[in-house]
């Protein structure tokens, strides 16, 4: 078994243990702690195999007997798993009160934890499909032990309802793939290998939150306690693009080139969307939970360019795609889980997280207040922190797609990467706005102004993917290569601090965040030389008053009307006056989203409407159930007559 | 290192630290000309910086670290970008690579301080320019990205020296793709310079400013300091537009000189589209800017139908 074999073994039991004593001791403390260890311990059990590249225990292998193994890939995403579950669960063990609900959500929280491991390195069909629906179920039962109210049912029961309608297609292509000994065998070819390749697609990438089979991700996440959404946004959604990476790359023989075109359309479309979507929400956590499907729709742009780089015949690329991809899952996973527990830390210094609500918490809350805005300036993807890295690496990929040998590739290469550039300039938009009205500026609320930093642990866990986001933004060299030789072709790339890709001008990390950094804190001590003069801000000589600060729509409305026809926001003021004195105005205004009321709504309608008219067959009399016997028996009769049965 | 590439770091540093003021005041004075008024000398703006250099700051209520973090963050980052542009097809090696959408990326840092910024005083002009610059961000980003693709077509790479090489013979005219890049490229120039049409960045009405916005609360060394990465901005949009995008054959003095006239000449050419344009209307920029995203995706149709080469 080896050393990460043990590793593996200890982390895993670990986590039970702790799951285990949090839900019978009086306190989940110490149980969160043991867990936090046991993440730790996987993350070191991940890196080993991942720096080694030996595989160890089972291989895959297309019988339904439980196995369970850890190969290169599986290392990096244990590796993803655990550098959010360390600091969430270590997050938990201070934001979670001590009473029957914290131990209930303790217990939640590692069984979610262990679910997430075991698909990762499930090696045969029984348990890659058993985890897979534990990871989707464990959540759920969690939300609604944090919370029982009607919206967090009814959003439990979307989530549950689309990511097993859509996600049936999971089972599909896998019971196919072990039909014809696909895992761990010779990739299925021929025309099921297209069969599967849908089948997938539309069963990972309900899970994965990818658009338009997103509807149920901005539902349930944010209803789930900080760290659980965490661990959903951060990693959950980032194992269905495993699974997806297991079957387009590993199990199935290329199909041809759409299966690559429609993962990077598809890919397009979430990432516009998803933060087109994000910019118009005014709560923190919702915005969160759309900025998801950004960045999942990035790693697709960069998985679907790996593929039909690998099917026109450009490996060297096709490796540097798809490690962009994985970079980008790492990158996303690491500040997403910052964001969601810097929103936890949050909600639990000042109560809710409406946007216009808040304001001014970098003053009261300086440590959460940093590594937040450290993180939003990651998932802006700004230099040179990691979001930065992942997207250039991705942008070049696309580029490169973009300057292709075929026409089609490249308009479809050249269009995704003008989408990408224009998401992150997006991406920035949404940051600025979100950290402009979280931490700067007045408070809005008395509950703001005298708002007190979290407790240690909470702080800790923040600063460890803050410091992580940085070290990722100046280093990722030190993992490209390594990502690179897990995809199609196993090509070595240059290895060093920056990435250095051929085509490119290169891009030194290392040196320019020190430059950024020396530059920035020469200039500061050459501007700050002289006094500065204290004054109130200039608004028209009145004292600056919340009650006319900038809110969330407001900094928004430019795109909202740039884009009104593809965005159709609506809005309602109703003036009541009397004798030509108005007493009173009521302005409503929202963006709704059109996926639901184009898409899901139709659908919805059309499914209660076939309901409706099946349930007037059951009419509950004993006599109308003996004619449809009869008429039953009848119809069998006359078909066997006829011969159709045999 | 080569006397070729000594004289490109020094006009990469001179160029751009020193000569950038020069062109915006080259500008307002030509335009003043053009409009029948005598207008400011070439030179008014290093007095401006001169004036402001001796000035003390002011600390705005409510203000943190982001308010005094943030004109150095821009003034860095637009640094930065000055030290990876080609001149004359040459660029010492700073260690900083020359990768186009590094670029990019050091720009959009720059803007993401200053918007930031104006969050941070809590007033309400900034913003108004605030948001109506990261509204123009999302379109500019993505046509010059597009743009980037169609230069990168002779040689596969986003490294800009080679794309400089790739544009030294005259003959790239022949290319349509050439054509609707330099297209392209000058609605992105404009965008980013903040010039009419897109901005006025002469306005004293704080209702109608873009770029200005952010800067509103800014005095002495800080606003000078933005001042510059403002005249900056201009300097790297028409450098890498005559190194780009005009061919540049001969030995490295012919190229210096190219490089000299073009950057001359595109002055001159802003000055002359800023008079006898009126701004437009904030909301139909991005119906300009999708326009040049159309050429440009017609360019590469025209490279792969002329065989790709």
């Amino acid at each position: 078994m080896g050393t990460p074999g043990a590793l593996v073994l200890a982390g895993v039991l670990a986590i039970a243990a702790g799951a285990l004593s949090a839900g019978l001791s009086r306190s989940p403390r110490a149980g969160l702690m043991a867990q936090s260890v046991g993440m730790v311990l996987l993350a070191l059990a991940g890196v080993w195999v991942l720096a080694s590249g030996h595989a160890v225990g089972a291989g895959f292998r297309s019988d339904v007997r439980p196995a369970f193994g850890l190969d290169g890939l599986s290392g990096f995403f244990l590796l993803v798993i655990a550098v959010v579950g360390a600091p969430a669960t270590l997050f938990a063990r201070d934001a979670l009160e001590a009473d029957w609900q914290g131990r209930s959500l303790a217990v939640a929280t590692g069984a979610f934890l262990l679910a997430l491991v075991g698909f990762v390195c499930a090696r045969d069909v029984s348990t890659f499909l058993g985890f897979w629906e534990l990871m989707t179920l464990v959540p759920a039962a969690a939300i609604l032990l944090a919370r029982q109210d009607r919206e967090a049912r009814h959003g439990v029961f979307v989530y549950l309802a689309i990511t097993h309608i859509g996600g049936s297609g999971v089972w599909v292509a896998m019971l196919v793939l072990a039909q014809h000994g696909a895992l761990g065998g010779h990739p299925l070819g021929g025309g099921l290998a297209a069969f599967v390749a849908c089948a997938s697609l539309v069963g990972f990438s309900t899970k994965a939150g990818l658009m338009p089979l997103h509807s149920w991700l901005p539902r349930a996440h944010p209803l789930a306690p900080a760290h659980i959404s965490a661990l959903m946004s951060g990693v959950m959604i980032k194992l269905a693009l495993y699974g997806l990476v297991r079957v387009l790359f590993q199990w199935l023989a290329p199909p041809g080139l759409w299966v690559g075109i429609t993962l990077m359309a598809v890919g397009a479309l979430s990432c516009v969307g998803g933060v087109l979507y994000a910019l118009m929400q005014h709560e923190l956590k919702r915005l969160l939970a759309f900025h998801s499907i950004e960045n999942v729709g990035i790693v697709a742009l960069g998985l679907g360019a790996s593929l039909v780089f690998r099917d026109i015949g450009q490996p060297m690329w096709s490796a540097i795609a798809f490690a962009a991809a994985l970079l980008h899952a790492l990158n996303h996973a690491l500040f997403k889980g910052l964001l969601f527990l810097g929103a936890g830390a949050f909600s639990k210094a000042v109560g809710g997280l409406e946007l216009d609500r808040l304001g001014g918490l970098l003053r009261r809350m300086p440590w959460t207040g940093a590594t937040f805005a450290l993180g939003a300036m990651a998932i802006a993807g700004l230099p040179p922190l990691n979001g930065f890295a992942s997207e250039w690496l991705t942008l070049q990929s696309l580029l490169h797609l973009g300057v292709a040998s075929h026409l089609g590739v490249a308009l479809a290469g050249a269009l995704a990467t003008a989408a990408l550039a224009g998401t992150a300039a997006l991406a920035v938009y949404c940051f600025v706005k979100v950290i402009g009205l979280v931490l700067l500026g007045l408070p809005r609320r008395s509950e703001c102004a005298e708002a007190s930093e979290v407790p240690v642990g909470m702080r800790a866990s923040m600063v460890f993917l803050a410091g992580s986001c940085v070290a990722l933004g100046v280093l990722p060299g030190l993992l490209v290569p390594t990502l690179a030789a897990l995809g199609p072709g196993r090509v070595r790339l240059h290895e060093g601090a920056g990435l250095n890709v051929p085509g490119t001008g290169s891009l030194p990390t290392l040196a320019l965040a020190l430059a950024l950094v020396l530059l920035v804190s020469a200039l500061v001590r050459l501007a700050r030389s002289r006094r500065a003069a204290p004054a109130p801000t200039w608004t028209c000589g009145q004292p600056p008053a919340t009650g006319l600060a900038w809110t969330s729509a407001g900094f928004t409305k430019p795109l909202r009307l740039v884009l009104e026809a593809l965005l159709r926001p609506q809005r309602e003021v109703r003036v009541i006056s009397s004798l030509g004195v108005v007493e009173s105005v009521t302005y409503q205004a929202e963006v709704p989203h059109l996926f639901d009321t184009l898409l899901y709504g139709p659908v919805s309608r059309g499914a209660l409407r076939a309901a409706g008219i099946a349930r007037s067959v059951q009419s509950g009399s004993l006599r109308a159930y003996l004619i449809y016997l009869l008429a039953l028996l009848g119809l069998l009769l006359a078909l066997a007559r006829t011969g159709v049965l045999g | 290192m080569s006397l070729a590439t000594l004289i490109a770091g020094v006009v990469q540093v001179a160029g751009g630290v020193l000569g950038a003021p020069a062109i915006v005041g080259l500008i307002q004075h030509l335009k003043a000309r053009l409009q029948g008024r005598r207008g400011p000398p070439v030179l008014q703006p290093y007095r401006e910086l001169r004036r402001l250099w001796g000035k003390s700051g002011v600390a705005p209520e409510p203000h943190t670290l982001i308010y005094t973090l943030a004109p150095a963050v821009a003034v860095a980052s637009t640094a930065l970008v000055l030290l990876l542009l080609p001149i004359g097809g040459h660029a010492p090696d700073w260690g900083l690579g020359n990768d186009a959408l590094v670029l990019v990326g050091l720009l959009a840092l720059a803007r993401f301080a200053m918007t930031l910024a104006a969050w941070d005083t809590a007033g309400a002009f900034g913003l108004m320019g605030a948001a109506r610059d990261l509204m123009f961000s999302v379109f500019v980003e993505g046509l010059l990205l597009l743009v980037l693709v169609l230069l990168a077509l002779p040689l596969h790479s986003t490294d800009l020296l080679s794309v400089s090489h790739a544009a030294t013979l005259p003959e790239v005219w022949a290319r349509p793709a050439h054509w609707a890049a330099a297209l392209a490229f000058c609605l992105v120039i404009v965008a980013e310079t903040g010039r009419q049409p897109v901005d006025n960045p002469d306005t004293h009405l704080e209702l109608t400013m873009v770029h200005e916005g952010p800067l509103l609360e800014y005095a002495g060394r800080e606003l000078a300091y933005l001042q510059w990465s403002a005249a900056a901005r201009h300097w790297i949009m028409l450098v890498l537009a005559c190194e780009l995008l005009i061919p540049h054959p001969g030995p490295f003095v012919a190229q210096l000189a190219v490089l000299g006239g073009g950057v001359l000449a595109l002055s001159v050419a802003l000055a002359v589209c800023e008079t006898v344009q009126a701004k437009m209307r904030v909301l139909r920029v991005p119906l300009l800017l999708g326009s040049g995203a159309a050429l440009c995706l017609l360019g590469l149709a025209s490279w792969f139908a002329g065989g790709g080469g």
